[in-house]
């Protein structure tokens, strides 16, 4: 980090724009896995049958921890739409655009979309999810300092 | 039997806020500022006579790498607490939820004399860093990797939604800045002075489309402190009209995008305002001023309805129709709002109080004449949370 020099070559995970995914610090790890086979999956209670998102290690309903994954549709609808110009934060491009949308009535939340030019998304577009890479973080281990890959998802036009 | 529920009235005594704005000072100094004006506000408490702190701060442990934060206050600031000292942070919420927690140990007896004190060093050498760290205010696992925190882009959707449902216009959000800047004028310890038109409104620079620049608060570096007391002590420590806390309630339904019941209807405004007009024994209808969360001028609007104030969709009309502009229903955001005082966020709800204490006692910038009943708002994060405080002239 450029004039902090006891942090030279150090990786600050209080300064990571994500999460940690791996196994050691994320329960839900299997969320991460999952994603890079294509799937968004959530846990829904084995007890009460209720489904949440995101996915939990206790079930906000009815307190058990029996919990199972399960697949969401990886296609929606938008619903209401913004794009931002000025301002996008570090880590992101111009325009920044986000989106409320409608996973075949499954599930709203609001996504981040991409593929996509300023000006071209409309309300009621279809889209599907898309899952890119992200900068690994850098685990202190026995053999030194390891990588670990992660993941996260967007969501872009279906052309 | 032991008596532990002792149920005392509990009143707001004093309060003082430091210079907001961009400020050449460090989070401890604005700390100090902010408790000055506080007991210039009222030179019969002394240090000695507060047994408790309550320090509301959001984002210490990245603007200024301290946690520990409430002793370090008290220090700078001459309290040596002795029934609690403690920081509170729901974000935009901290300073109302200070309150409402100082209201409680003051009732319960558990405390006698309370200082609330918030403050934000919101500016950082460099300004992404201040961007940066707001990602930290949304779900970080499951929102923030898509670039929510920053709040424009939020309330830009629900603005839309708002439009789109109930006829809101864009002239209508431009109305409540144009008010707020007005009133924000007499307040020289807020961030901006200068009265705007509505065309200047109208035809500032987009944020976020539909959100222009007169659309949204600034970034903020504040502080404000009140001193809250049990009406014995309070009796002793001011011969102003006392100012009595009457109700209050903070609730939160869901935080994570994915489990928001509705963007455009704040069902957890609905719970918090219920409950506290519960406590109150009043109706929307009885409260003479408001200080209400305009970090966006689509807030204030769905704020109207939410509170109560009008029907729900009627918002924009509320505006228009001068109901919330002084002579209106009920004069909101007297002193300026977050639109013009600006928003350092541990500091806002402890400065709406300082305006409704000193509309009760009669001696605002601007006097709304007679009030018996004011009222604050915030809301927090993206919109998962919020909190109402009542305040009145009378003791029930």
């Amino acid at each position: 980090m450029i004039g902090i020099p006891y942090l030279e070559g150090k990786y600050a995970a209080t300064m990571d724009l994500y999460s940690q995914q791996s196994k050691e610090f994320n329960r839900n790890y299997k969320f991460y896995e999952h994603l890079r086979e294509g799937r968004l999956t959530t846990t829904r209670c084995r007890s009460c049958g209720q489904r949440m998102y995101p996915p939990r290690v206790m079930c906000p309903y009815c307190t058990s921890d029996d919990l199972e994954w399960v697949d969401l549709p990886t296609r929606g609808k938008v619903l209401v739409f913004v794009e931002q110009y000025q301002g996008v934060p570090q880590g992101f491009e111009a325009p920044h655009i986000l989106a409320i949308i409608d996973l075949q009535g499954e599930l709203r939340f609001t996504t981040r979309i991409v593929n996509c030019k300023a000006g071209e998304l409309k309300e009621g577009d279809e889209v599907r999810m898309v899952v890119f890479p992200l900068p690994p973080s850098l685990v202190e281990t026995r053999n030194g300092i390891e990588e670990r890959e992660r993941v996260f998802y967007a969501f872009e036009p279906v052309r | 039997m032991k008596v532990v529920s002792m149920d005392r009235n509990v009143c707001i005594i004093a309060g003082g806020m430091s210079q907001f704005g961009v400020r050449e000072a460090s989070l401890r100094e604005i700390f100090q500022e902010a408790a000055k004006a506080c007991y210039e506000d009222n030179p019969a408490v002394k240090p000695k006579d507060i047994d408790g702190i309550i320090v509301a701060s959001a984002y210490p442990e990245r603007r200024a790498f301290q946690t520990h934060l409430a002793p370090l206050v008290a220090e700078h600031v001459g309290i040596k607490p002795r029934s609690i000292c403690i920081r509170c942070e729901v974000l935009c919420g901290s300073g109302s939820g200070g309150i409402i927690l100082a209201y409680g140990l003051i009732k319960s007896g558990a405390a006698d004399v309370v200082m609330v004190i918030g403050a934000e060093k919101t500016y950082m050498p460099q300004r992404w860093e201040t961007f940066y760290s707001e990602l930290a205010s949304q779900d970080h696992e499951f929102d923030a990797p898509h670039g929510i925190g920053l709040p424009p882009p939020i309330f830009a959707l629900v603005a839309k939604q708002h439009m789109k449902q109930y006829g809101t216009t864009e002239e209508q959000l431009a109305m409540v800045s144009v008010k707020n800047r007005r009133n924000g004028m007499n307040n020289p310890m807020g961030q901006f002075r200068q009265p705007i038109d509505l065309d200047t409104a109208m035809s500032a620079r987009p944020i976020v489309p539909p959100l222009k620049l007169y659309d949204c608060c600034a970034l903020t570096d504040g502080g404000a402190a009140v001193i809250l007391a049990c009406e014995e002590k309070a009796k002793d420590l001011t011969d102003r009209p006392l100012v009595y806390i009457r109700g209050t309630a903070q609730a939160s339904v869901h935080n994570m995008s994915a489990n928001m019941p509705n963007w455009t209807t704040w069902e957890s405004l609905k719970i918090a305002a219920q409950k506290a007009y519960r406590d109150a024994g009043i109706r929307p209808s009885d409260i003479d001023v408001a200080e209400t969360h305009d970090c966006f001028t689509i807030s204030e609007i769905i704020e109207y309805e939410d509170l109560g104030f009008c029907e729900k969709g009627e918002g924009g009309r509320f505006i228009q129709e001068g109901k919330s502009d002084f002579g209106g229903q009920v004069p909101v955001n007297t002193d300026g709002g977050l639109l013009s005082c600006g928003h350092p966020f541990g500091a806002t709800g402890i400065r709406q109080g300082i305006e409704i204490m000193k509309q009760l006692q009669g001696r605002a910038a601007r006097q709304v004449e007679g009030a018996r009943f004011g009222l604050t708002h915030n809301l927090s994060g993206g919109i998962a949370t919020h909190t109402v405080v009542i305040y009145g002239r009378d003791k029930d």
